[in-house]
């Protein structure tokens, strides 16, 4: 074993060659370029082509150069900037023909998102008729709900008053509330920082003023007797809603113009989705895992 | 897709609502002014530093759908929704490069095409350092890329920025305004300013950017001249703390010019207002300032932008309240007051959305803070991301919620700034108010027909005392309130004191006989309580959790009178208190002396973020942090300045003037050497009355060993003017005729002048003052 190994040691320049990386590197380029003509016999780089450079080519190259805030460039300038388009041109032909635009994350996005907007402007095209835009209307009305809105008025009970017995104290309160009325509470509970009645207000102005749990449990309450306690962050409130608008769906008339931008844009992700379904279904994905494969 | 839809909706839905929201608005016009909340301070992937720590996919119209209560997308992907919508905000994306970054890397903008756009496409991890620095140095060294600044680029971004914000201004609901930030970072020296206008329709076609100019100066006159032109603006200028000592200048400005008179009546015309807090930490105070402060150890960071080696940054000069009482000392030394400032709150968030709260604090740098884990653990940019903190919040008493409205409380001063939580706070002065007005539920209308609102002057005085009605309302889904102070400052013969009231606390709690120090209001915090919450769960869900938790098991659960939002979050609100009002006079007023009065509310203590996400990531809370906070607000000051008349009643300070025109000579170095080294000097402030004992050291050190005689108590040695830490010796040096004692890495200078057989001292942070009698007889007082 010994005997064989020390045999297969070459001579030191070939050791030297062996650990040079730029020899590593060589020997790759090699085989990689081996490997591809025998996979592409056809894809010979182009020995000579055609660089056709047209006035509207032209046109742009001088204007991001006077965009700048450069005088317009002098016929030498001109040239070095045809030049320098021609360079990138040929590189990149070069490039594609050796294939170096696959496995690059980069050149992979830009085309997959060039795809995006070429699905997108196809979309943009169709106007919709009106009679598509009501019933697409009458299928999406939820979206188009207005917001509940409720009024009220409410008996506080300071938690700095009544401490860890603040909720018996408004339970019991309660029982005396004057059954359906609002008014002649005077002298019940305790005086409120802000307002005792607030009129048509959203649950978000709500949850501003007595934070989000009491708004959503005050639209929870029904309307036209005194209910509680409820909770806010400030205490506990015995509550009378007085009027209470549930969310509420207009006329097609009144939301027109929103309903068109509406369905434009679904129409638009919809057919960026389909389009990306017609081309998904040629694949099959194959992963690691389970070894199963999807449609 | 779907957030195009909903952006498209709600754009639509804003036109809608506009026509009808106008009326109602001007019908809710409200004489007693409400509490509008909102940004004055936020970033976009428009802005180029954001673009490149990673916010790409976001610009200021997803910033204001957040504040208005939509979800978005956190630059790492996450959604992020506020928790109570805002009122208002101005996008303040940096005006330089503004939008650039964003649009060399979209390949379908001209821009991109440009061969300048080449140098900043990100593509890797590498080119992110590479952008930053590349266009954060040449702002830093002000040398500008020109090809990034024609107007084909600038221009159309600017305009497309306040595209939005118009539509995004629904009067009557949403106030966007039209802002930018003006970051001028000169010598790594934080000297940004936000800009607000009053109106969309008048902006320029160009922001004023530092590009143009690093010096404030040129910032003011060129507002001056927007002015001029009936374009109505203001500037905020934030984060005094990063500014190493140069946001309030009071000898020479940034372009090392003398102040005066006229330079005090540009910046008090166009700097309305300063940040007071924001993820970059607070600019109240630094408790090396004043350390009898016993609440100023709040959320303070010491640091530079960007950084540099071997630099430690200046404390004085750095913080509103010294800012504050230089002023007054400027108004009676020189006759004029350049720091009537109010105040706000923000965020310098870089993420488009920003958390406002411990609770659901996901940093303000995208990538470099946006997860737990990397924010527990991260230092960008020579940043302990561990001492970022959720963003302050600014409030406006306005009529009604219209950018007019609230660009007047603006320009008036009458906001106040919080840590973070939507307190209230109302503050009032006035002369002998009745000390039960408060009982009337009505007691605003009356305060606003007797007395000033907070960010005015008291009226000259004719009798009486000034009094205080301060009234504040804790956060519905925040801590208790734990007390209500009035911080004082007053200047007398150009020495500036300040004194820290508690006006009104919860509980049965009295002032302790044996130190005069009302008691800590308690801690309930229970860091095991935390609920561990999953990384990525929306602030949504959390809300509706809670929301339902209050609804099945609210009843026995809840603690005294709250909700019990805190449960979950490692506190309980069975301390402290819902609301706290009072009339507070002012029990040591003179008449003769400049004063101003700002209140600051305290919640009680609550989880810092650290030790909220630590707990939910199975972690120890780190050590370098705060566990605990006291969340807190801050009213914008009321100044009381006394008429010419009364100043003089005043006791007349000594003056340098005053002595060498009776013929005092300055000492010379050597005949200073010769008089204070190697000796004990009893100096006595003639302000205060006050002997120091003061040992003047061969060696270069000199220490204070008492003060009339006894040893200095803290407080006493606290203020910048006396000294440092108790029995901690200073350094010092005679240099061109001055004793140059540098405390707090800053030079404090005494000349000393000889007027027959008595030395008197004049320090040079005292406006021409002479305050020190110098005793060199070897005796003990």
């Amino acid at each position: 074993m010994m005997e064989a190994a020390k045999e297969q040691i070459p001579p030191r320049w070939t050791r030297r060659w062996l650990r040079d990386p730029l020899f590593h590197f060589m020997l790759a380029g090699v085989a990689l370029f081996g490997f591809y003509r025998v996979l592409n016999p056809s894809a010979d780089a182009p020995k000579e082509g055609r660089i056709v450079l047209t006035q509207d080519d032209l046109r742009p190259m001088t204007v991001a150069w006077m965009a700048q805030g450069r005088p317009a460039p002098a016929p030498e300038q001109v040239a070095s900037l045809v030049e320098a388009k021609v360079r990138e041109e040929i590189l990149y032909r070069e490039a594609l023909a050796l294939g170096l635009d696959r496995d690059d994350t980069i050149v992979k996005r830009r085309l997959a998102q060039k795809m995006d907007f070429l699905a997108e402007d196809a979309a943009a095209l169709r106007e919709p008729t009106r009679q598509e835009l009501e019933t697409w209307f009458r299928e999406h009305s939820d979206s188009f709900a207005s917001t509940p809105r409720v009024s009220f008025t409410h008996v506080y009970f300071s938690a700095d008053r009544h401490g860890e017995g603040t909720r018996e104290v408004a339970a019991k309160a309660l029982e005396t509330m004057p059954a359906r009325s609002r008014q002649s509470t005077a002298g019940l509970g305790d005086p409120f920082m802000f307002q005792d009645f607030y009129g048509d207000r959203s649950p978000t102005q709500l949850a501003g003023v007595f934070g989000p749990a009491f708004a959503k449990a005050l639209f929870e309450v029904k309307p036209g007797t005194w209910q509680g306690p409820i909770a806010s962050g400030y205490g506990w409130h015995l509550v009378f809603v007085g009027a209470m608008t549930p969310s509420r769906v207009p006329a097609f008339e009144e939301v027109e113009g929103e309903v068109r931008a509406e369905w434009t844009a679904e129409q638009r992700a919809r057919s960026k989705q389909t389009a990306f379904e017609t081309m998904r279904a040629r694949y099959t994905v194959i992963l690691p895992d389970d070894g199963e494969a999807k449609p | 897709m779907q957030t195009r839809t909903l952006k498209l909706r709600e754009a639509l839905l804003g036109g809608v609502a506009l026509g009808l929201m106008t009326a109602s608005a001007l019908a809710q016009a409200n004489p007693e002014r409400e509490a509008f909340f909102g940004e004055t301070h936020v970033h976009t992937g428009w802005s180029f530093d954001a673009y490149i720590f990673g916010n790409t996919m976001t610009g200021p119209a997803e910033a204001y759908a957040y504040a208005t209560g939509e979800p978005i997308r956190h630059p790492l992907g996450y959604t992020i929704k506020i928790d109570t919508p805002l009122d208002w905000m101005g996008v303040t994306d940096h005006s330089e490069y503004v939008g650039t970054v964003r649009l060399a890397n979209d390949p379908s903008s001209p821009i991109s095409k440009l061969p300048i756009a080449e140098k900043l496409k990100v593509r890797t991890k590498a080119d992110i350092q590479r952008v930053y620095l590349w266009l954060g140095t040449s702002m830093i060294d002000n040398k500008p890329v020109k090809e990034l600044l024609v107007p084909e680029i600038a221009g159309t971004v600017w305009k497309e920025n306040n595209a939005i914000a118009d539509r995004y201004n629904k009067p009557g609901t949403f106030t966007a305004f039209c802002a930018y930030e003006w970051t001028s970072t000169p010598n790594n020296r934080n000297m940004h300013r936000n800009v607000f206008f009053k109106d969309c329709a008048k902006v320029p076609p160009m922001p004023f950017s530092s590009i143009d100019s690093t010096n404030p100066e040129d910032l003011w006159a060129w507002m001056d001249g927007q002015r001029k032109a009936r374009n109505e603006l203001l500037a905020i200028s934030h984060n005094a703390n990063l500014s190493d000592g140069h946001m309030f200048p009071t000898e020479v400005d940034e372009k090392g010019r003398p102040i005066d008179a006229a330079w005090a009546e540009s910046r008090l015309r166009n700097e309305r207002l300063s940040e007071i807090k924001q993820i970059k930490g607070q600019s109240e105070t630094h408790p090396f300032l004043f350390p009898n402060d016993e609440f100023a150890n709040f959320e303070v960071l010491t640091y530079l932008l960007g950084d540099p080696a071997g630099r430690i940054p200046h404390i004085p000069g750095s913080y509103i309240r010294q800012a504050y009482k230089d002023g007054l000392s400027m108004q009676g030394a020189r006759g004029y007051n350049p720091y009537k400032f109010g105040l706000v709150g923000g965020s310098d968030s870089h993420n488009t959305g920003v958390p406002y709260r411990q609770d659901n604090f996901f940093g303000g740098h995208a990538k470099n803070d946006g997860t737990a884990q990397v924010r527990l653990g991260n230092v960008f940019a020579g940043l302990d991301t561990k001492f970022e903190n959720p963003a302050g919040l600014t409030g406006i008493w306005a009529e009604e919620n219209t950018r007019a409205s609230l660009f007047e409380a603006m320009q008036r001063k009458e906001t106040f700034a919080t840590s973070g939580p939507r307190i209230k706070l109302r503050f009032f002065g006035g002369y002998d108010l009745a000390s039960d007005m408060q009982r009337d539920r009505d007691w605003v209308k009356a305060a606003y027909a007797r007395a000033v609102p907070m960010g005015g002057d008291l009226p000259p005085i004719t009798a009486g005392r000034p009094t205080f009605a301060v009234w504040a309302v804790k956060d519905p889904t925040s801590g208790n309130l734990d007390r209500v102070q009035i911080v004082k400052g007053w200047s007398k013969n150009g020495q500036s004191f300040e004194k820290v009231f508690d006006v009104i606390w919860s509980g049965e709690r009295t002032v302790s006989e044996v130190d005069g120090q009302l008691p800590p209001v308690g801690n309930t915090v229970d860091v095991a309580a935390i609920e561990p919450r999953p990384q990525g769960t929306s602030v949504e869900a959390r809300v509706e959790r809670i929301a339902e938790d209050v609804r099945t098991r609210g009843d026995e659960r809840a603690p005294a009178g709250s909700v019990g939002e805190g449960m979950n979050l490692g506190y309980r609100n069975s301390i402290g208190a819902v609301e706290l009002k009072t009339v507070w006079t002012d029990p040591e007023f003179e008449p003769g002396v400049d004063a101003f009065y700002y209140a600051r509310v305290l919640e009680i203590p609550t989880p810092r973020w650290t030790t909220i996400q630590a707990r939910q990531l199975g972690q120890q809370p780190p050590a370098n942090v705060a566990a605990t906070l006291q969340e807190r607000a801050w009213s914008s000051p009321i100044w009381y300045t006394p008429s010419a008349e009364v100043r003089k009643s005043a006791s007349q300070g000594q003056t340098v003037t005053d002595l060498v025109q009776r013929g005092a000579k300055a000492l010379t170095d050597d005949e200073i050497k010769a008089l204070i080294v190697s000796k004990t000097l009893n100096v006595r402030n003639t302000v205060t009355g006050q002997t120091f004992t003061i040992i003047y050291a061969a060696s270069g050190r000199r220490l204070i060993t008492g003060i009339d005689g006894v040893a200095p108590e803290p407080g006493e040695i606290g203020d910048v003017l006396h000294s440092g830490e108790i029995g901690a010796p200073a350094g010092y040096e005679i240099k061109g005729g001055k004793i140059i004692t540098t405390l707090m890495n800053s030079p404090y200078e005494v000349a000393v002048y000889q007027l027959g057989n008595k030395y008197y001292g004049a320090r040079s942070n005292e406006f021409g003052f002479a305050n020190y009698e110098m005793d060199v007889s070897p005796t003990t007082p």
